[in-house]
């Protein structure tokens, strides 16, 4: 009677909550007053200022989301709550974020980290303090590797994304003579090595390049880009895919347009790293993102929340599901957390030994997750890659789905 | 790909759009010339290498951005209209990094100064200002994003064709106003009274003052001047790059580096060394290696380090602490 009371409670003020627009890490500790269960923090690790800070986001969102459900079930021996740590997807800063969420009290396990370069480098910080880290959106290769990793994510790597997108190319596109560039950070050079791979493999003549990024930690500099992108259109090659992120993407479509090589006459690629709104921004004039392919590292579709899930996602974060890229890999990341918690016998305080039981626990888990199915191999990736990739172009300034590449 | 493949290739892209890289050397070494000017003339004055410039320049830069976009929105300007727009953003820019070079003098130097503080306190504090105007733009305008400005004229409008390659506006507009603004600079350096109380300051300062000279308002007059120069550039270089919270340290290097190259001190060899950096830099990417860009930056170091062995007070230097 006493639990359902409270149920009652929290589901009330869940909702008062929401249509107050509070944020909801306030709200997961009302309910741990309440029941004086244990309350549990999941880390997220990622982007939440500046260039990248939408990846943060949309991620957020969906560990939220997760969170919220399985507080407001009333199931659980625990309480979750989420807690940002901001790396701003630098390599740099990872390090920091790392060392300030394993310094964490009741920290259990990590969503993340967002991107390629910034888990690397987090990548000794978590192993040693055994906290597992579920990325929902670090896709380079190198990633994954060993057997019992405490690092796995919920998204197919780049060999899959890789594959398609030079499947894509070549044999959609009929693309015979193409430009590989990567932008020199551990996920754009991963990627690129990848489709320059595929591509040649394919029967493409395939030239690559590099051109070190100005805005994710790469020492690059700006005035860089109109003498390379002179040189592109002098050589003029059929394609371009490039592996890197939106901002710097941006300058490169920039300049390129500038020496009179753009996507209207020309195919124009990039990987999930410059699938963002904020490409469109980081590009002058916005016009010349128009005609560029952008590929997401997912099996399926750019997102895959509908229906009720969509609308709580929305209620919840304001943001769209349908441009809310990994929100729904960072959604099943958190359940796939949760699900390896369950088994444990929830003490009241975290220690190493919790922490280990959980990496233990994720490597069993399995259950269907709105992605796909979500059961992780020695090395931290998924055992299903369904091996799909979703493509997308650029429309009139809004990145529009075409179609699942496999 | 071969080694002599490679150079042939690099020859060849060259033969090809010669006049392009020029363009695009040009314009780049219009903005590396105008930074330059002002760490040479600090230098003249000071002894010392102002290293919050980079960040006056970024300063002038998100200035004209601001103003181009409230007036335009997303409109695309034209006529006289972007002319207007063209001389309201230099002059904008320039203002609000000259109070930006002042203030950088009056808090981070001044008091320096007058204690008679050892030279590394000065490099200290100049770090500090850098990190200052670096950390509060960030926090303004968004670590690492790019703002760009609105279009003053249509996005890649070619103003003319020069020996088959078109030339931009923006490449037009930019070689000009360095000219104009290094001219000018350099008459007020060079013909005036104020110019020669920079000139007799950075000779002997403590002469200067017995002889009249006020050298606060000097030294001050020599942050304003530098600081417009920068701050024009800034909005300049955010027509072609947009704007972001660090471009002053990356772009800052080139310019110090130009300075250095056309003799530290020397306004006139800053210019040059602006300009020939822009080239070297342009014309160096076909020569990198697999594609890399950033051979550009090695190559570009490489003649610096060899035209310093041959002379090291830089090309038109004659020797260090004059400003002529």
């Amino acid at each position: 009677m006493k639990l359902r009371l409270n149920r009652a409670v929290v589901v009330t003020s869940v909702g008062a909550l929401l249509a107050a627009g509070i944020p909801l890490a306030t709200l997961s500790t009302t309910s741990a007053a309440a029941t004086k269960k244990p309350t549990y923090t999941i880390g997220v690790q990622g982007p939440f200022s500046g260039s990248d800070a939408n990846y943060g986001d949309y991620i957020i969102g969906g560990v939220e989301l997760a969170i919220n459900t399985a507080n407001a079930s009333g199931k659980y021996k625990f309480t979750l709550k989420a807690e940002k740590f901001d790396d701003q997807g630098s390599p740099t800063l990872s390090p920091a974020a790392a060392q300030r969420a394993t310094g964490t009290k009741n920290l259990v396990a990590v969503v993340g980290p967002a991107f390629s370069g910034a888990s690397e480098a987090a990548a000794p910080y978590y192993k040693k303090a055994h906290i597992a880290e579920v990325s929902a959106s670090a896709t380079a290769v190198a990633l994954a590797s060993g057997s019992a990793s405490n690092f796995m994510r919920t998204i197919a790597d780049d060999s899959v994304q890789g594959k398609a997108d030079a499947d894509y190319l070549v044999k959609v596109k009929d693309v015979k003579n193409l430009l590989v560039i990567s932008d020199a950070s551990f996920y754009g050079d991963g990627l690129a090595t990848v489709v320059a791979a595929d591509a040649k493999a394919l029967g493409a003549t395939v030239t690559t390049q590099q051109i070190p990024n100005v805005n994710t930690g790469g020492g690059g500099t700006t005035t860089e880009y109109a003498p390379a992108a002179t040189a592109i259109a002098t050589a003029a090659p059929g394609a371009i895919f490039y592996g890197g992120y939106s901002p710097d993407f941006g300058l490169l479509l920039s300049a390129l347009s500038g020496a009179g090589y753009t996507a209207s006459a020309h195919v124009i690629m990039s990987g999930d790293g410059s699938n963002s709104p904020a490409l469109i921004t980081s590009t002058s004039p916005a016009s010349a993102a128009n005609g560029v392919f952008l590929s997401e590292g997912a099996a399926g579709k750019v997102n895959f929340f509908s229906g009720k899930l969509a609308t709580a996602y929305f209620k919840l974060t304001k943001i769209k599901a349908s441009v809310a890229l990994y929100a729904a890999q960072a959604y099943d990341a958190t359940n796939a957390i949760i699900a390896a918690l369950v088994k444990t016998k929830a003490p009241k305080t975290v220690s190493t030994q919790l922490r280990e039981q959980v990496v233990a626990n994720l490597h069993k888990v399995n259950f269907k997750g709105i992605t796909g199915t979500i059961a992780f191999a020695g090395d931290g990736d998924l055992k299903n890659d369904t091996g799909t990739s979703a493509i997308s172009e650029v429309e009139n300034g809004t990145i529009t789905f075409l179609v699942n590449q496999g | 790909m071969g080694f002599e493949h490679f150079w042939l290739s690099g020859f060849h892209q060259i033969h090809v759009a010669f006049w392009t890289y020029f363009a695009v050397g040009l314009q780049n070494g219009a903005v590396y010339a105008m930074i330059a000017v002002g760490y040479t003339l600090v230098y003249g004055v000071l002894g010392l290498i102002n290293f919050a410039h980079g960040e006056v320049f970024m300063c002038g830069g998100f200035a004209g951005v601001f103003l181009t976009r409230g007036v335009l929105g997303e409109r695309v300007g034209s006529g006289w209209g972007s002319i207007g727009l063209i001389l309201a953003g230099i002059l904008i820019g320039g203002l609000v990094s000259a109070l930006v070079a002042m203030g950088v003098e009056r808090v981070a130097y001044r008091p320096l100064r007058r204690r008679h503080a050892p030279k590394l306190a000065f490099l200290i504090s100049a770090i500090g200002a850098s990190y200052f105007l670096q950390t509060l733009a960030g926090k303004e305008f968004g670590y690492g994003v790019n703002i760009f400005p609105g279009q003053v004229f249509e996005p890649g409008q070619v103003a003319f064709t020069m020996f088959g390659t078109p030339i931009h506006t923006l490449t037009i507009v930019s070689i000009i106003a360095a000219i104009v603004m290094l001219v000018v600079a350099d008459r007020i350096v060079r013909a005036t009274r104020l110019g020669r109380g920079i000139r007799a300051v950075s000779q002997d300062a403590e002469t200067s003052s017995l002889m009249g000279v006020n050298i606060d308002r000097t030294i001050t007059i020599t942050f304003i001047l530098g600081g417009a120069l920068a701050g024009a550039a800034g909005f300049l270089y955010s027509l072609q790059s947009g704007i972001v919270q660090n471009a002053g340290t990356e772009i800052g290097i080139y310019a110090f580096t130009a300075a250095v190259l056309g003799g530290i001190g020397n306004l006139r060899g800053a210019a040059l060394g602006g300009l020939l950096i822009g080239l070297f830099g342009s014309f160096s990417v076909p020569f990198a290696f697999e594609g890399n860009v950033q051979w550009t930056e090695i190559y570009t170091f490489l003649i610096l380090v060899f035209v310093l062995i041959i002379r090291p007070t830089g090309i038109l230097g004659e020797k260090s602490g004059r400003t002529a």
